[in-house]
């Protein structure tokens, strides 16, 4: 804060802000409050107090009998392995792009930016047919797999424009001395580059890991009911017309929390990932 | 930036291109089969009448029904497509002029206050990790008629139902999802519908513009404040002169970003209002998917990838000097 400002003056700031977080609050209180809470009691109002009793039994409802608990676990596995793959093969790529000179480069990295703008919707339709004719359509892991690799080819864009900015600082001297060393590029992009871009390539598997484990279009058109992520488990109880509102509850804050601890946990790295250009 | 062009960067020491491409290869195999191959196959099969069930297949001339422009014809005549062209200028319009105009104020407020900017920064930032699918389902429990927040606190000031009509404004308090009242502008009516939709979307991206606006706030030299305060000049006068347009070029990828999002929204009208009633907030992106997926017995995944062109070509066009400030910004 550069400028210190006595409370007297800046009371009506307060007041405001006070008011617009209090507006923000109100969905997350609703949310939790319904989560914990019988259907009957919420039914009358969740701000009731009177007579309130709390449970865990929404939670189980929503983990069990829900089948949001299996959702939940395909939303790990094709989180978990759409980030490592993106990083993976998003670093390689990035290394070149900001060290290496070669045909096709301007035109490779155009593309891969261009995703950054394109909307989904571009690839979103002959997938489905594309999955069927690549044996991705069904079978215990193939879906996943599918879906981890269209993860990774639609963040490879963001990937290579934020962990190639990173390796960009990485003092051109320093490779050099490298390779004057004898050393291949990929000893200098491993034990050279890769440490001293660790940062960002943390922020960008952070980002990534929460743009790929909130993405409800793609797990909504190209996967089953066995695979589906979280976030379509929760959107087919939404539709249902149902009243669980109590089930819905508890799944939606299952759905918040992953998200959520990994950006409180390493609030720096994604604020700082954010800062590095546009956002998906 | 001269010193670091493409070529001062880029050195081929003890490799060649060779070297650089067993780097890329990877990212260009996935990159190929699962993004550029797909977008060619939109481009070419929305010539082509197919459906999921029968799809259009490259390396099977028995797939092949030519359509020529009749796709884009079929949809660019239909009234429902121009129903939601205007519902996604809603959003295209509400959404960031309304989530720019919090993040401004709600960044500017916390960087004058000092104590309290953190806690407060905070309650605005996390919704952002927040999925919009989520955030609809959040708030759809906000707006729920019977035991919402929103209509248990109308019904405390006994406006619980009130329709009020102000020229060609129609609200009706309460129903929030299903019929909230419209706008008749002339010939085009805006259905209210549409910005109980917005509002969960504005609730979980405003933390950016935040993040983003903030990071310009402390970009910009305290001297040019205290030139300001020392030539006598207010608080909001220094916000007006001095600070906003400093913050010009914050403001103008965080609108972008904002638009960006808003011409290809699909998650939060899917899971608050499914594109109704009937099609009231039916916007491009949920047609695209229902013409395409929920209406398997008509062949429309042909007009479906025709509407995916449309709103690619829409995008890439509005968005181009982005593009290019973005490439411009090029590691390497």
């Amino acid at each position: 804060m550069s400028r210190a400002r006595s409370i007297g003056s800046t009371w009506w700031m307060y007041g405001l802000l006070t008011v617009l977080a209090a507006l923000w609050m109100v969905p997350v209180v609703t949310v939790i409050m319904s989560a914990v809470r019988p259907l009957g009691e919420i039914r009358d109002g969740w701000w009731n107090l009177a007579g309130a009793t709390f449970t865990l039994d929404n939670f189980f409802g929503a983990w069990n009998e829900a089948d949001l608990g299996s959702k939940a676990l395909n939303s790990l596995i094709i989180t978990s392995f759409s980030v490592v793959a993106t990083v993976a093969i998003g670093a390689l790529a990035s290394y070149a792009f900001v060290r290496l000179r070669f045909h096709g480069r301007g035109l490779i990295y155009f593309l891969l930016i261009s995703t950054m703008i394109v909307p989904v919707q571009i690839i979103l339709i002959p997938l489905l047919p594309w999955f069927r004719t690549l044996g991705f359509a069904e079978g215990t892991w193939q879906p996943f797999m599918g879906m981890v690799l269209v993860h990774a080819a639609f963040g490879l864009g963001w990937a290579v424009f934020m962990m190639g900015s990173f390796m960009a600082s990485v003092p051109v001297e320093l490779t050099e001395a490298g390779q004057i060393d004898g050393a291949g590029h990929f000893d200098v992009f491993r034990r050279i580059v890769l440490p001293l871009a660790l940062p960002g390539i943390v922020s960008f598997a952070i980002i990534d890991f929460v743009f790929v484990w909130n993405d409800l279009l793609l797990g909504l058109t190209l996967l089953d009911a066995d695979h589906a992520p979280l976030t379509v488990g929760i959107a087919n109880l939404q539709s249902a017309h149902l009243a669980q509102q109590d089930v819905i509850s508890a799944g939606a804050l299952l759905a918040i929390l992953p998200p959520l601890a990994l950006f409180v946990a390493l609030n720096r790295y994604y604020v700082r990932g954010l800062f590095s250009g546009g956002v998906k | 930036m001269a010193a670091s062009t493409p070529e001062a960067r880029s050195t081929t020491h003890g490799g060649g291109w060779r070297v650089a491409w067993l780097f890329v290869l990877p990212a260009l195999l996935v990159f190929a089969l699962f993004y550029l191959w797909p977008a060619i196959n939109t481009i070419v099969s929305s010539l082509f009448t197919w459906s999921i069930l029968r799809p259009w297949q490259a390396h099977d001339p028995a797939t092949w029904r030519y359509a020529g422009l009749d796709n884009y014809v079929a949809v660019l005549t239909e009234a429902r497509f121009w129903n939601a062209a205007l519902n996604t200028l809603i959003w295209l319009v509400v959404f960031p002029l309304l989530a720019t105009f919090l993040s401004l104020l709600i960044a500017l407020l916390i960087w004058e206050i000092g104590r309290g900017a953190r806690l407060f920064r905070t309650i605005f930032v996390l919704p952002m990790t927040v999925s919009l699918t989520a955030a609809g389902v959040l708030w759809a429990l906000v707006f729920n008629p019977q035991f919402g927040v929103l209509s248990a606190a109308l019904g405390a000031v006994g406006l619980s139902g009130a329709e009020v009509d102000v020229g060609p404004l129609h609200v009706r308090l309460g129903d929030w999802l299903s019929n909230p009242g419209s706008l008749a502008l002339g010939p085009v009516t805006i259905n209210l519908v549409n910005l109980t939709a917005i509002l969960p979307a504005v609730w979980a991206l405003t933390g950016f513009g935040v993040i983003s606006l903030t990071a310009g706030l402390t970009a910009i030299s305290p001297e040019l404040i205290e030139a300001a305060t020392v030539e006598g000049a207010g608080r909001y006068r220094i916000a007006r002169d001095v600070v906003i347009p400093q913050l010009r070029g914050a403001l103008i990828i965080v609108g972008v970003v904002f638009v960006i999002y808003a011409l290809r929204t699909f998650d939060v009208v899917w899971v608050t209002t499914q594109g109704g009633p009937g099609t009231d907030s039916e916007v491009i992106a949920v047609l695209l998917w229902r013409k395409a997926l929920a209406f398997f017995d008509t062949p429309a995944a042909g007009e479906a990838t025709a509407i995916a062109v449309l709103l690619s070509a829409v995008m890439v066009i509005g968005a181009y000097p982005y593009l290019r400030s973005l490439l411009r910004e090029a590691p390497g």
